[in-house]
This record gives structure tokens, sequence and C-alpha cells, in this order.
């Protein structure tokens, strides 16, 4: 039996083995297919139906208007379309304060809304001005409680309705219109017409921003059980004293074993990947574009993940075949996930104009500026060169590793 | 009957600045089948350890003979058949596949492996457990489907480290005859155990492992004869009567030894009327 096929052997063996842990397929197959489908759909209609829900309420609010103030029925009529209850008493402001300190209102407000009796107190006053009306108002509420907070929402909306008729009115009575006050100069056209970038390339801008380090964390992370699993779990299960016995090298025990895991932890990627485009492409339709990318940026791209796929299943692997049990490498490796998805964060805000040439060569950051410039279509050879030329040169170190801390002799420990 | 298989020659092994192994010479001939007798912390798994090839003697050297030309472990693994102290089954596996695994690696056919699979789980009486996954196998049928295993691929010498542990007393006797068998068969077959009669029963040879060294090498009747007596028991008391050495077992005894020296100290102080 020659190497590739003894390599082969142990990864099918580990594969088969994987399969039938049917929790951990369930969770590898459905959490990704679901995941996006659920952010996507199911979060906004919950969301919504939240939001319908609160809006079926009535609230209760108290008007405290100036003594010497007309009823502003407008107001009164919008609130009413609203359901908001509205209860009105006169009362008489010192004009020397801010209706926001008068400690009276406020600590009286406070008590009802906080005893459930009222949802907000609107307090209300005529001000100074040459608008056809002028009115200073203050809303007293509660911030973390969900019926004052809608109520508060509810007063602003229709004072703002409000505002805006008293505005109409104003410059009506000057013989102006709207916009010759507030829109003097204007965009003549579509904004997003005159956009030169594609649909598509906007999408692919956007992805850019995110992608690579979504794909960062899913690599890293789904890598991590498989790995502790044929590593520290073969150890404590004592498997792998019986693997050792036989004619298998190490290095290919170990090769097999990296190929399993980097198999489990891509097509992890991938479905998770295809659940986020299904999600784009069928789900969030009108809202996100499929991005364009080139061939050659995809192809970049694709490389890239692998190379990045095989250099952390390869240190995710020594670390686990290091710790003496499952908990010490979950212990370990749990923690190591930060060190490669805390640099995927960063590399998200690196400007890539006129970018040095050393940030592809800086580990993690190369991968996820690589998969930035390959999103982008903004591939320097040099750029290319170096990010995928240390990638591999990490990845090559990081296998090499692993095959020694697959050669150390404690890996079956006993002194009997 | 004599011709050499495997030579150890004065190998130590150490871990640390413990002495597992000091200085074991012996040799096992084709066609025998040599009982390794020894209590805990003998010695008797790292020498299991050591011939084939998971620990590297510290000193000394283990060599296969093959074909009168002597041979490092590592290159002559694939003819050896070892059933480790933990069986190391995979649960989610069945025990075929598990069979299958070492013997793919071993390089051999599936089918031929099939064959020699179904016909020692005959003699076994476990046809039917064949296909079933060995999580919840009791351990009994676990050392059953390991000895298969070690065997499946046809190894010229059997690594056995206690292959009866937690057998019940008919389970037992099945992996005894089988191993006989093979010995009859032409078979080499070293046998780990910490039961002197199972050993007597089975084994043309002995090897008493104490501390980490041969105490004594030869025949059931031979250790009779060498220590004057008629009962092998009382021949490996008397082989093995000095006081174990200090490994992690004893650690408790020196723990019990400080507790008591404490408590000792304490009952000294109470005596005097003292911190009381």
């Amino acid at each position: 039996m020659n190497r590739p096929q003894v390599v082969w052997t142990v990864t099918t063996k580990e594969l088969l083995d994987f399969v039938r842990d049917w929790r951990t397929l369930a969770a590898m197959l459905l959490v990704p297919l679901i995941l996006f489908p659920i952010i996507f759909v199911a979060v906004p209609m919950f969301l919504q139906g939240e939001a319908e829900e609160l809006g079926e309420y009535s609230v209760s609010v108290h008007l405290v208007i100036d003594q010497d103030a007309d009823m502003p029925t407008e107001l009164l009529d919008l609130l009413n379309s609203s359901s908001v209850i509205v209860e009105s008493v006169e009362a008489n402001f010192d004009r020397n304060i801010s209706l926001s300190n008068h400690s009276t209102f406020r600590e009286d407000a406070s008590l009802s809304i906080r005893n459930g009796v009222l949802d907000a107190v609107l307090l209300l006053r005529t001000g100074s001005g040459n608008a056809t009306e002028n009115w200073e108002y203050v809303i007293f509420s509660d911030s973390t409680d969900e019926l004052s907070r809608e109520a508060r929402t509810r007063l602003l909306n229709q004072i703002d309705i409000w505002e805006d008729e008293i505005i109409d009115t104003t410059l009506s009575q000057n013989q102006l219109e709207r916009d010759d006050v507030y829109d003097p100069v204007t965009w003549d056209g579509t904004v997003g017409d005159a956009d030169i970038a594609t649909t598509g390339e906007q999408a692919a801008f956007t992805f850019a921003l995110f992608v690579p380090f979504i794909i960062s964390l899913w690599t890293a992370t789904s890598a991590v059980q498989p790995s502790i699993d044929l590593t520290a779990g073969e150890r404590e299960r004592g498997t792998l004293e019986a693997l050792l016995t036989t004619p298998i090298a190490r290095s290919d025990l170990m090769w097999g074993k990296w190929l399993a895991v980097a198999i489990i932890a891509s097509a992890s990627v991938l479905l998770q990947l295809v659940g986020l485009f299904v999600a784009i492409r069928f789900l969030a339709a009108g809202i996100l574009t499929p991005p364009t990318v080139s061939i050659v940026g995809w192809i970049l791209f694709v490389v890239t993940i692998l190379l990045f796929a095989i250099f952390v299943v390869a240190v995710e692997m020594a670390m686990a075949m290091r710790a003496r049990s499952v908990k010490e490498a979950g212990s370990t490796l749990g923690p190591m996930v930060i060190l490669f998805i805390g640099p995927a964060l960063f590399a998200q805000f690196v400007n890539m104009e006129n970018i040095e040439a050393w940030w592809f060569i800086a580990p993690i950051f190369n991968i996820c500026l690589g998969m930035r410039a390959s999103l982008l279509g903004d591939v320097s050879y040099i750029h290319a060169i170096l990010w995928m030329g240390s990638s591999l040169l990490y990845a090559l170190v990081a296998t090499g590793w692993a095959s020694r801390q697959f050669n150390r002799e404690d890996l079956v420990e006993s002194i009997s | 009957m004599n011709s050499p298989l495997l030579i150890v020659d004065g190998v130590s092994k150490n871990f640390g600045d413990i002495a597992a192994l000091s200085d074991v010479s012996i040799q096992l001939n084709k066609g025998e089948i040599v009982g390794l007798v020894g209590g805990n912390g003998a010695g008797k798994t790292t020498l299991l350890r050591l011939l084939c090839g998971v620990y590297r003697p510290t000193n000394g050297s283990v060599r296969f003979v093959d074909d009168g030309e002597n041979k490092p472990v590592d290159e002559v693994r694939g003819r050896l058949g070892v059933v480790p102290e933990s069986t190391g089954l995979y649960s989610r596996l069945t025990a075929w596949e598990n069979i299958r695994y070492h013997t793919r690696i071993h390089g051999r056919d599936d089918e031929k492996s099939w064959n020699r699979t179904h016909r020692f789980a005959k003699s076994l009486d476990i046809v039917d457990e064949l296909h079933r996954p060995t999580r919840g196998f009791s351990r009994g049928m676990r050392q059953k489907i390991a000895l298969i295993r070690a065997i499946a691929h046809g190894p010229d010498l059997l690594l056995l480290d206690e292959p009866t542990a937690g057998l019940d007393v008919t389970s037992a006797r099945k992996v005894r005859d089988l191993v006989r068998q093979l010995g009859d068969d032409g078979g080499t077959v070293i046998y780990s155990t910490h039961m002197l009669s199972e050993a007597q029963r089975i084994c043309d040879r002995i090897i008493i492992l104490h501390n980490g060294t041969v105490r004594a090498d030869g025949s059931p009747n031979e250790l009779l004869q060498m220590t004057s007596t008629i009962d092998l028991e009382d021949a490996y008391v008397s082989l093995t009567s000095d006081v174990a050495r200090s490994n992690p077992i004893d650690k408790e005894s020196t723990v019990s030894s400080i507790l008591l020296g404490i408590f000792s100290r304490k009952n000294r102080t109470n005596d005097r009327g003292e911190d009381e």
C-alpha cells in the first residue's frame, strides 16, 4: 500500500467516524443552511410582528399645557389618530426656566409613569418666533419601559407632522414653497444611476467588508471540534495506541487526519457560504445583489481560503495533539480562536488605498486582505505573490509543526 | 523451534527520573508463547510498547530477526499484531469496520481479511456482533474484537497486554484457546498477564518482570526448580520479595506516611497536653 493510499484510508475512516455522529452532522449541515434564512427572514418577520403587536396598544399621555395657550387641536387630532389617549390639564409654567427643568412636573410624571398610570407626559407652552405658531415642548418618559418608549415615539412622530403643517402654513403665508426653502440646490436625476460601479460591483465591495472576516471566523471555529476529536479525543479514548502499533508512519497518520479535518472544515464553510448566498439570492432579493467578481478573483479567493484552511487546521491539530485530554485541548483551542479572528477583525478596517506591502505578509492579515483584494478586483501581482507565498509558507510551517507533535513519544503515556 | 524472532538487548527505558525498565535482555523464539508476568508497575506495558515501536528505548536495542538479518522494529511493524491495554475500538464504527481499518493499514485485501475475521469470530462466538457498532459492547466483547483485529492481518508476532482482563470465565477460556491454537499453528505470542495460573496454562515460557528488571526467564518447571518451590505463586513471591520501586502508585504510601507522621506528631503533642 503506497503512502497516499494509507493517508486516504485514515481520512475515509475519520470521515466515516465523523458522519456517524448524527449530532455533529446535524449541526454541520443544518446550522449553516438555516442560519442565514433565519437572519434574513425570520428575524425581520419577528421584529415586524413584535412592532405591530406594540402598535396595537393604546398609550395614555398627560398633556400639560400653558394656561395662556390655545389648545392645539391639530396636534390632538393627530394624537387621537395614532391611539394616543390624551388627558389635558392647564398649568402655569415659569418662563425663566426650561420645561425640562420644571422639577415638580418631572417628579409627578416620574411617579405616574413608574406606577403605570401614564405612559408619558407632554409639557407644552407657546414659544417666541415668527412662524404662524411657535411652541416649546418636552416629553417625560421612561426609556426602560416598552410602552413608555412607544408613547414617546408616537408623540415625536405626530409632533413632527404637526410641525410640518405649521412650517407649510408659515411658508404659504410668505408666498414660499417648501423646496424653495429647504432644497434650493438639488440633485438632478436618480442618485443611484450616477454611480459608475454596477450593482454587482457594489455588492462585491460590500461583501469585501465582511466576508473575509466571517470566512476566517468560520474556518477557525469549524476546525476546532474535529481537530480535538481526532487527536486529543483519540488519545483520551485509547484508540491512538492501537493505531501506533500498526505499520503506519506517524506523518501519514497526521496527513490522513489533517485531510479529514480540512474536508470537514471546508464542507462546513462551503455550506455556510451556500446558506449566505441562497439567503441573498432568494430571501433578500431586492435588498442585496449577488456580487460580481472576475474568474481570476474567485480563483484567488478560493485558493486563499484553502491556504488559510491548511494553516488553521494544522495549527489547531498540533495544539490539540499537545493537550493531554479533550478538556485541556478545548480550553487551549477556545481562546486560541481569538488569535485568528482578532487580526481578521482588524484587517477589515485596513485602508486598501496605497496599502504597504508588508500587510500582505503579516499572518492572518495577509489572508483577509487577499480575500478583500480578490473580491474588489483590485489585485496587484506583487501583493498576490506576497500573500500567496507567505500563506503557503505559514501553512508549511504549521503542518511541519503538527507533524512533529505526532512524532512525540508521550502520545501514549505510562510507566507501568 | 529455537530460531530467534525478536532480540531485546540491554534495554532501559526512562521517563524523566523514573526508570521504567532497566537493562532488560530477552530473546523470543519462533513458535513460542511467552508469558510476561509481573505486578502493577512492573514494566510489562512499557516493554510491550517498546517491542511494538510505540516507545523508543533509552538504552539498548530491540531487533526483529528476519531471514537471519536483524531489523529495527519500525521496519517490521506490519508483521506484529498488538492488543493494547486499552482495546482502542472506535465506538461509532462496527466491529468489522474497526478490524478492516487496521487490516487496510496493513495493506491486506478486504475479502481475505473478512474471511479470516469471520473464522476467528466464529471460534470466539461473536459472528453476529461483527456488524454492530462497538458502542455498548462489554469489556469482554471489546477484548475479543481487539484480539481479532490484532490477528486478522496474519502477524508473525502477537503482543497481548492482559487480553483476558475483565472477561468472564467462559470468554477468557475461549481467548486462551484461540491463543493456544495460534501457538500450535506456529505463531509467536507474548502474553502479558498478572495471573500466574493463566500463564502456566498456556505459556511455554514465563518471564517474570519486577521493578523494571527481568527476575526470571524459563519454563514453569524451570522457575520451580530455580526457586526450590512446588507452586508457581511461591516461586513468584520468592523472586519478587524486595520492596516495589518508587512509582506513582507508591505516592499514596508517601502521602500516607506523611499523614501518619502528622498524626503521630499530633498524638505526641497531645500526650504532652499541648496543641489540642
